[in-house]
């Protein structure tokens, strides 16, 4: 697409305030950030804000756990994303380099505070006895067809953000951006520097983990 | 994940299900986990409420965190900080 037809557009539709959002997703990340490098328009820039705030700050949030960190990371990635945007070489997607940027300084802040995260270790959790067998408890709290849960009720997120919450970090992040942000095994790996196979493993781990805990919670809520 | 010998248990329709999940396993294996969970109710409630507990993740992603509020912080720290163009 055309640039100086992309910034008029674009200058077009903030100012007018009547953003056609399928028109607009039709200008990729790659395109507006090749944009802001060369002309470092603040239309564009709020663009790309608009775009990807809510990713950085949800994971901002899922590592640091609280929101004043998590905006505090928020604010320094962008900031760092004005000044070092210029180092992004297309070489990944804008979101996949974007998410690095956040996840890099939310566990720098969590170092230098010296967060407390729980001992808890997933690396042999399984719901299963030393047979193999699942016990009988599974199907005593299949809460998958309960019709109360269909709608999406506030109380419902609460109790699934807890539970994640209760994730210890390496497996609640590799959660957060395979199974909430819809990552491939791959994307989730270059965020994270791991391998496919660690990133798969720890997904296992907190899946198991999450389904034991909503089992829990949805047993005992509203019986 | 696993290539279990022939006669699924629970324990290998855990192991197995995230590759089942996405579709990964090889036809032998798919075969004998859909023949295990045929069988075993507790198996079919495992696989159910991990489905149901996917779908339920998958719509956090439509939460919204950045208010006007924290916009605006941002905005006037940009401000602060960066030249304007």
């Amino acid at each position: 697409m055309e640039r100086g037809f992309i910034k008029r557009f674009i200058n077009t539709i903030t100012r007018s305030k009547s953003s056609d959002d399928s028109t607009m997703s039709a200008i990729s990340d790659e395109e507006l950030v090749q944009m802001y490098i060369e002309q470092e328009d603040e239309l564009i820039f709020e663009e790309i804000l608009s775009r990807h705030a809510d990713k950085v700050f949800g994971l901002a949030l899922r590592i640091t756990r609280t929101t004043e960190d998590a905006e505090e990371v928020f604010q320094e990635v962008f900031i760092t994303l004005t000044k070092k945007i210029g180092t992004f070489r297309g070489e990944s997607k804008f979101s996949s380099w974007l998410y690095r940027v956040t996840a890099n300084a939310s566990y720098m802040r969590i170092r230098s505070e010296k967060k407390h995260e729980s001992n808890l270790s997933l690396e042999s959790y399984a719901p299963y006895d030393e047979k193999g067998s699942l016990m009988g408890r599974i199907r005593n709290k299949d809460w998958s067809s309960r019709p109360d849960l269909a709608i999406f009720s506030k109380e419902a997120v609460t109790i699934i953000e807890n539970s994640i919450n209760e994730l210890p970090e390496s497996n609640r992040v590799v959660f957060h951006l395979r199974d909430i942000e819809g990552l491939s095994n791959e994307e989730a790996a270059k965020v994270l520097g791991l391998s496919v196979a660690a990133v798969k493993s720890r997904l296992h781990r907190a899946r198991l983990f999450l389904r034991d805990k909503l089992s829990d919670y949805f047993y005992e809520w509203r019986k | 994940m696993t290539n279990p010998p022939h006669g699924f248990i629970c324990k290998d329709v855990v192991e197995n299900i995230m590759d089942y999940i996405d579709k990964e396993l090889d036809l032998e294996t798919l075969s004998e986990l859909e023949k295990h969970t045929g069988m075993c109710p507790e198996c079919r409630a495992f696989v159910d409420t991990y489905n149901r507990m996917l779908d339920l993740a998958g719509k956090l992603k439509e939460k919204k965190f950045v208010t006007p509020e924290i916009r605006n912080r941002l905005r006037i720290l940009l401000q602060s900080k960066v030249k304007p163009s």
